[in-house]
């Protein structure tokens, strides 16, 4: 049950995402050798031994994937299609649950909510981090490694703790209304998390904050492997930074933004823990989000079936955006 | 994966399936395996001579239960109590696992019964009810609010299914400090309150001081409908009797009240996006003449604002009206695998000595039993709470809280109660989705 909620699959994108962050050319590089290893196995057809051995090196990987990826996955699937408190025996319930889920207001707000975070997940966090990256982590080796650091820093904290601190930021008397007060927009403070229009940019901007420094990382890293000789070009054609950042970085960026695009764009649709730490789902529906929705039908509704169904239209959305997404990247490149 | 192996890939995984999960249970039908037949037998109120071990499994962390487990064990050192605590929002979410496991505990903290009942999953308490007379000890109306039926749907009679160790009361607490400056007298009725609040708020005080990021607006709510509408006709609605309704006068009132209290700023600004801890902290330090708030807060309270804070029920039609209080027990049900019932029998029976009441008490709880015997300290806030709690259970005005009403209706007041403080709601469309709310889980 617990790998189906959100939170679960977020934390491992962010493991498998944040651990390669000195290895630079990830997008092209992956992509060539999966190829060309797949061509090398092809072209063995006649060593069936050679393929048992690859099995045999698989079969770790493969075992521990499918017991904690693919059987979950598949049981949520079966469970879909039940009626379940979680504890009596449950009904066959055929494809109730996915007329409801479909059919539910509550639900379709909750997908534009996750939609929107979108913009604050990855639009602005990719914005803002291919500017950083050109500032703080431009040619000539890795300056700033302060500022790099404490910029990568909320992706290391566990997101639970991030929603904690920001909860309490955001209070009346919180930080972000005393630094308000002090420059003199007094007038402006409020409790941002319990006001129906700001709450969910409030919320937003925590996802914000959590995803720059990823972005930073990846983009920084794809910088260091874009050939020097092409900034020399831009250079002698007298391009300024500005027309450098153009014309030689954000071209020579796009695998990365790739990558930083789909990770970020699985945070905001599977997005959880922020905002039941923060607001869960209020002021009103707000700020509810499917996560929010699917955890509160499992777990304090004793509606298991119907939180599995509502989990399966929404790794089904995931998997089409992430799908197009890929697609995009690929053509461009 | 390549293109080549896709039938073979399919087959292992087919396989793979077969194998290890789905047919684990028994059966493909979820919760097929956990069915298991309600306990019976006779009874014993005897402990066990030999050393024994009780473990309990709770989510109340005032040590209440902790010292009681520790005084029951000084009484018969051959019984070891293993308390073990989870955080309570863990623990709901844990809790039927826990109870279904082959190791069950012997005694579990019910926050609410959920679909215990429904599941096989604790014992039924008559028995033992009878064997040691609880019902005789017990006023009605404590055990009533774990009485169900077999379905655990219509709550309030049939079975006891658990035993209270301690209760809380929810009503007004208000700062002393504040009512002395504005001469406003302690508010006997309906009216003087409401016109405490006007006073208030013309002399530039706070009238009512809430947190509602968790929904805590529903106690303004409850504690108004209990009042108007009496606590028979609300409890019926609370515990899911057939026909019930919110939209009654107690109902109307209520929720045109918290409207209107939000309209004209009695309410404070960041009510929603405040929590019931930051709300309690804002009231010690002088920000509002009243909250509604339970007995848990009274020592924090009286920590932080030693002597300026006093507790009344909230206050009737008129001043011979009988009081009325929000309030429930922390309770403990006996799993049905537990492997030591009458031993965990023998421990709810110990919650009604006199030496248990004064460990309740001065945990932060309200006694089961011997109300009249505990005592707090001197100018303690606990003291009024304890004279409200007297006279709320004089007049039998104890209602359960509306969010036990069923599994969803405090995500319903929650998002509701903001709506309505907010502004995006109407009052009759609040009752409405509460009514809606509580169609569906008593149906």
């Amino acid at each position: 049950m617990s790998t189906t909620t959100p939170s679960h699959r977020r934390d491992a994108t962010t493991r498998r995402a944040a651990d390669p962050t000195g290895d630079a050319p990830r997008g092209h590089r992956t992509q060539a050798q999966s190829g060309r290893s797949a061509r090398t196995l092809r072209a063995g057809p006649g060593r069936p031994r050679s393929r048992r051995i690859a099995y045999l090196y698989l079969a770790p990987a493969l075992a521990l994937y499918t017991a904690f990826v693919v059987l979950p996955w598949l049981h949520t699937m079966w469970l879909s299609f039940f009626e379940w408190d979680g504890v009596t025996v449950g009904t066959w319930a055929g494809l109730a649950n996915y007329r409801e889920v479909l059919t539910d207001p509550a639900l379709r707000s909750s997908i534009v909510h996750a939609l929107g975070f979108i913009g604050f997940y990855s639009l602005l966090p990719i914005a803002l981090g291919l500017l950083l990256a050109a500032v703080i982590g431009g040619r000539g080796g890795r300056r700033y490694p302060v500022s790099r650091t404490v910029l990568f820093l909320p992706q290391i904290i566990p997101l639970v703790a991030v929603g904690v601190t920001w909860k309490w930021m955001y209070s009346t008397d919180g930080i972000v209304n005393q630094v308000l007060r002090a420059v003199g927009l007094g007038s402006i403070t409020r409790a941002w998390l319990g006001d129906f229009t700001w709450a969910y940019v409030a919320v937003g901007l925590v996802g914000t904050w959590v995803m720059l420094g990823l972005c930073l990382i990846v983009f920084q890293a794809g910088i260091q492997k874009i050939d020097s000789s092409l900034y020399e070009a831009a250079r002698l054609d007298g391009a300024g930074p500005v027309q450098e950042f153009f014309a030689v970085t954000l071209p020579g960026l796009r695998a990365e933004i790739g990558v930083a695009l789909t990770i970020t764009v699985i945070s905001a649709l599977a997005s959880f823990d922020v905002v039941y730490v923060t607001t869960g789902g209020g002021p009103g529906d707000s700020t509810t989000v499917p996560g929010v929705l699917i955890y509160r039908l499992a777990f304090t509704n004793g509606e298991v079936g119907a939180a599995c169904a509502l989990a399966v239209v929404l790794s089904a959305l995931i998997a089409l955006i992430v799908l197009a997404i890929s697609r995009i990247t690929r053509e461009k490149t | 994966m390549s293109a080549r192996f896709p039938r073979r890939t399919a087959a292992m995984c087919a396989l793979l399936v077969a194998a290890t999960g789905l047919t684990a249970c028994n059966g493909l039908t979820p919760g097929g395996g956990t069915k298991s037949a309600a306990p019976s037998g006779p009874v014993s109120t005897a402990l066990p001579t030999g050393n024994a071990t009780l473990t309990v499994v709770s989510s109340e962390n005032a040590g209440t239960t902790k010292a009681l487990a520790e005084a029951f064990h000084a009484k018969h050192p051959n019984i070891t109590v293993d308390f073990q605590y989870t955080g309570p929002d863990d623990y709901d979410k844990s809790l039927n696992l826990k109870l279904s496991s082959d190791d069950a505990p012997d005694l579990a903290l019910l926050n609410k019964l959920g679909t215990t009942v429904k599941g096989n999953l604790i014992r039924d308490l008559d028995p033992y009810t009878q064997a040691y007379g609880w019902d005789t000890k017990y006023p009605s109306s404590q055990l009533d609010q774990w009485r169900a039926s077999d379905d655990g749907k219509q709550l309030g009679a049939g079975h006891l299914w658990a035993a209270p160790a301690g209760f809380s009361v929810v009503g007004v607490y208000y700062n002393k400090e504040i009512a002395a400056k504005l001469g406003i007298g302690v508010p006997k009725t309906r009216a003087e309150f409401e016109a405490a609040l006007a006073k208030a708020k013309a002399a530039g005080e706070l009238p009512v001081q809430l947190g509602n990021l968790q929904g805590h607006s529903s106690f303004v709510v409850q504690s108004i409908v209990d009042s108007v509408d009496g606590a028979a006709k609300t409890s019926d609605w609370v515990n899911g009797k057939q026909g019930s309704t919110v939209d009654t006068r107690g109902g109307a009132d209520a929720a045109t009240t918290l409207s209107d209290w939000a309209k004209k700023g009695y309410l404070p600004e960041g009510a929603n996006g405040t929590d019931l801890p930051g709300s309690v902290a804002a009231f010690t330090k002088g920000s509002g003449l009243f909250l509604f708030d339970g007995s848990w807060d009274a020592q924090v309270i009286d920590k932080a604002a030693p002597g300026k804070v006093g507790f009344l029920p909230f206050p009737g039609a008129d001043a011979a009206s009988k009081a009325t209080g929000i309030g429930t027990s922390v309770a403990y049900a006996i799993p049905a695998k537990s492997k030591n019932p009458d031993l965990a029998a023998a421990f709810l029976d110990f919650m009604n000595t006199p030496e248990a009441a004064q460990i309740q008490f001065s945990t932060g709880f309200l006694p089961v039993a011997h109300a009249d015997q505990v005592k707090a300290p001197e100018g303690n806030v606990m003291n009024e709470v304890t004279a409200a709690w007297g006279k709320v259970n004089t007049d039998n005005g104890l209602v359960n809280f509306f969010a036990n009403t069923d599994a969803t209706m405090n995500d319903t007041l929650t998002s509701q109660g903001q709506q309505l403080i907010g502004g995006k709601t109407t009052p009759d469309a609040y009752l409405a989705a509460l009514q809606a709310d509580w169609l569906k889980g008593h149906q």
